[in-house]
């Protein structure tokens, strides 16, 4: 008897087990695999979120022709906040909204004007997915309709975006990293920045820069050229292209940089802070549209002046645009003033933001052509007229 | 009941990681921003004068428990008045640790499961252990549970390696002074000051020699886990982030994420945690079982667990919201520790002390 009461007391522990118990199946879920925030004229939170459609995933073998189901469904709905949006959209579903495999968030044009600073709390009080999903700025369209999207390669565009952004050379910029910059002392948050071409589909077009003190609203856009540089800088780059036109040759010159590197130094001397910007690239050559030869030490020199000095005054371009019209420290100066100077940085510390604009920054970009590809000088000669 | 020097070694560890890891990581990193992980140190330090005190007073009473010795020290009735903080102490330590424990599985896991039924299931097993066994079998579930806790944190900072930036724990010891550091650790140091449970878990060992050393490691273990975390913690989110949550060892293990593929892990550590909640509820309802019984005078300690599984039971139920935790937090730090943690381990120290030499004389 006492057996009996043993086995029959193992037996209902399984029933736990079976983890029948909160009863959560795939098929009772609907995987939300990309959320935008858009803000309504209204003044509504709008969250649009990517649904995958299980049905429509299964290989491609098995359909054999058949009629597929699409992969994905664009849903949304409006609310007065974040999760007022989100039941409002489970309305629309009969499975239940889940999260927690969430890739991407997309913050749509007008809700980066508003400032996404008010609707952050539900990401970090209850984060499903969050730290890992990368997040992006749509300029000039809403974050849905990037959702609508068929992406070439893959079933769903989620994660295409950020493939993408790896395509470009970019490490992963993820939610987590926008969430410590938001939060970090003098450091304003560069997000990934897509936007539609004519053929409705996305473009990176390069970073989008937030208001980190005053509720992450716009302050302005640099184009993917400038978004790259501007990486570079915070060494977010991995490879990067440089095309010049290298004037002694009569053409332009393009290399491909595979080992970049960045030094930011900064030296306060009297009134003035003086911040030097060191930066190093290594790489291959791919075309050469000049007469000059890149086997021959003179004319590889000449190249590497060319393409440094052009790389050079774009940087410099840039750097002034964010520090004087945005008035914006994107490239974390703030943070390696603080490192370098840190005795210093105590009084500093609090009027940084005025200090950034008055900056003395300067920059010198070093490119170095280690390789001058399978050919020595340019084919172009041997189509040309002797003479 | 007999306990081996490892076991031991892994009962303090598995109790104390739980803990530390978990409640005390984001406090210590808003007081004392990037140098945290000093601070955690210097806690360390603060447990080993503890835990010495502790195991050196136990060691001059071999094969008693602190009931017992308290009681021939100062005798009958002031011998068992003194100890009564401890049983507050440690039942409400108890009912700590079990509605946090609740509270945490119920929002990460168990969403639709009432708090008082995961409650329910934890105070089952943990009287079951303790009745089936006593502390021998919590020591054996710590020599297991233990290492595997280790063993998975490991795991989880080497496959968080990809997200570290050592800048974020620059500039070193300059924003703040010693003061700052020095106050972040006075609560994680008081919660590695818990080791004054082994005023009376000594008196089990096989062999009480070597209970210093055994307990030592013990510590160490705790500390370079605690240290370990804390600077991962640092490295991955900054010092402003990782204030911010409320469980920042937890966030780090749902950062990681190799190649798309390895995410999610985050539930190997949940479980990992339940073991260590599990066998620190055990021991702490063995001690004041075992206790209680020499207090009464009665035999069989394992009617005293019919008194207090119940009653941690039922008071963790009642416990109204977070406010009453962190006073508890607070008043561990602020009032436990001084008495239980280092009066009365002083006190008896000095008694038993003076009582050698009179005996020698």
């Amino acid at each position: 008897m006492r057996r009996a009461g043993k086995l029959l007391l193992a037996l209902l522990l399984v029933v736990p087990l079976t983890a029948c118990w909160n009863l959560e199946e795939p098929d009772e879920q609907a995987f939300v695999l990309g959320s935008g925030l858009d803000y309504t004229k209204q003044g509504e939170v709008m969250l649009s979120s990517q649904i995958v459609v299980p049905s429509g995933i299964g290989s491609s073998q098995d359909g054999g022709g058949s009629q597929k189901p699409d992969s994905f469904r664009m849903m949304k709905a409006n609310g007065k906040n974040v999760y007022d949006a989100v039941e409002n959209l489970q309305k629309q579903v009969s499975r239940a909204l889940f999260f927690g495999h969430r890739q991407t968030i997309i913050i749509g044009h007008r809700m980066a004007v508003h400032g996404i600073g008010s609707f952050m709390d539900i990401f970090i009080r209850n984060p499903q997915a969050e730290l890992r999903s990368s997040i992006f700025v749509v300029k000039n369209a809403e974050a849905k309709d990037i959702f609508t999207i068929t992406p070439i390669f893959d079933p769903i565009i989620t994660p295409t975006l950020s493939r993408e952004i790896r395509s470009m050379g970019l490490k992963p910029y993820y939610f987590r990293n926008f969430l410590a910059e938001s939060m970090s002392e003098t450091k304003l948050p560069l997000v990934p920045l897509i936007s539609l071409n004519e053929m409705h589909k996305y473009v990176y077009a390069g970073g989008a820069i937030l208001n980190k003190d005053d509720d992450l609203k716009l302050i302005g856009f640099l184009n993917a050229k400038e978004a790259l540089y501007a990486n570079w800088i915070l060494g977010n780059l991995n490879r990067l292209a440089i095309t010049a036109l290298v004037k002694k040759g009569d053409g332009n010159v393009s290399v491909k940089l595979q080992t970049l590197n960045h030094k930011v130094h900064v030296k306060p001397s009297g009134s003035q802070i003086n911040v030097d910007v060191h930066l190093t690239g290594k790489g291959t050559i791919v075309e050469n549209n000049s007469n000059l030869d890149p086997t021959n030490r003179m004319d590889l020199m000449t190249i590497q002046k060319a393409l440094s000095e052009a790389t050079q005054t774009s940087i410099v371009e840039m750097v002034n645009k964010v520090q004087k019209r945005y008035k914006a420290d994107i490239f974390a100066f703030g943070e390696s003033f603080h490192r370098q100077q840190p005795v210093q940085w105590k009084t500093l510390r609090t009027g940084w933001k005025e200090a950034f604009p008055l900056l003395h920054i300067t920059v010198k970009v070093d490119i170095q052509c280690k390789d001058p590809g399978q050919s020595s000088s340019s084919l172009m000669k041997s189509f040309q007229k002797p003479g | 009941m007999k306990l081996t020097g490892i076991q031991v070694v892994w009962i303090i560890a598995t109790a104390e990681l739980v803990m530390e890891v978990w409640l005390r990581i984001s406090p210590a990193i808003e007081i004392a921003e990037q140098d945290a992980w000093m601070s955690m140190l210097l806690a360390g330090l603060i447990g080993i004068v503890l835990t010495f005190l502790a195991v050196r007073v136990s060691m001059l009473h071999p094969g008693q428990t602190l009931v017992k010795y308290s009681q021939k020290l100062l005798g009958k009735g002031f011998g068992r008045a003194i100890v009564l903080p401890y049983f507050a102490a440690w039942y409400m330590l108890s009912i700590d640790v079990l509605r946090s424990f609740a509270d945490f599985i119920h929002l990460i896991l168990l969403d639709q499961t009432p708090v008082w039924l995961i409650e329910l299931l934890m105070v089952a097993l943990m009287a079951y252990i303790t009745f089936a066994g006593g502390i021998t079998s919590i020591g054996r579930f710590c020599e297991i549970a233990g290492p595997v806790t280790v063993i998975t944190m490991f795991f989880t900072f080497i496959l968080n390696a990809g997200n570290v930036d050592w800048s974020q724990l620059t500039p070193v010891f300059n924003d703040i002074g010693w003061k700052q550091v020095a106050k972040a650790s006075v609560a994680p140091g008081s919660f590695f000051g818990e080791t004054f449970m082994l005023l009376s878990v000594i008196a089990f060992m096989n062999k009480p020699e070597k209970a210093m050393s055994k307990s030592m490691i013990g510590l160490f273990i705790t500390i370079v886990g605690v240290f370990a975390a804390t600077s991962m913690v640092l490295l991955v989110f900054g010092s402003h982030l990782s204030a911010g949550f409320k469980f920042p060892y937890f966030m780090i293990v749902r950062s990681i994420s190799i190649l798309n593929f390895i995410q999610n892990v985050d539930i190997f550590v949940i479980y990992i945690w339940i073991f260590g909640v599990f066998a620190k509820l055990s021991l702490y309802l063995f001690l004041t079982s075992y206790e209680m019984s020499n207090w009464f005078n009665v035999k069989d300690w394992r009617k005293m667990i019919l008194f207090g599984a119940p009653l941690i039971f039922i008071s963790a139920i009642m416990v109204p919201n977070q406010t009453w935790i962190v006073m508890f937090q607070k008043l561990w730090q602020d009032a436990i520790i001084p008495f239980c943690g280092i009066g009365v381990p002083l006190l008896l120290w000095i008694l038993s002390a003076a009582r050698k030499k009179s005996v020698q004389a």
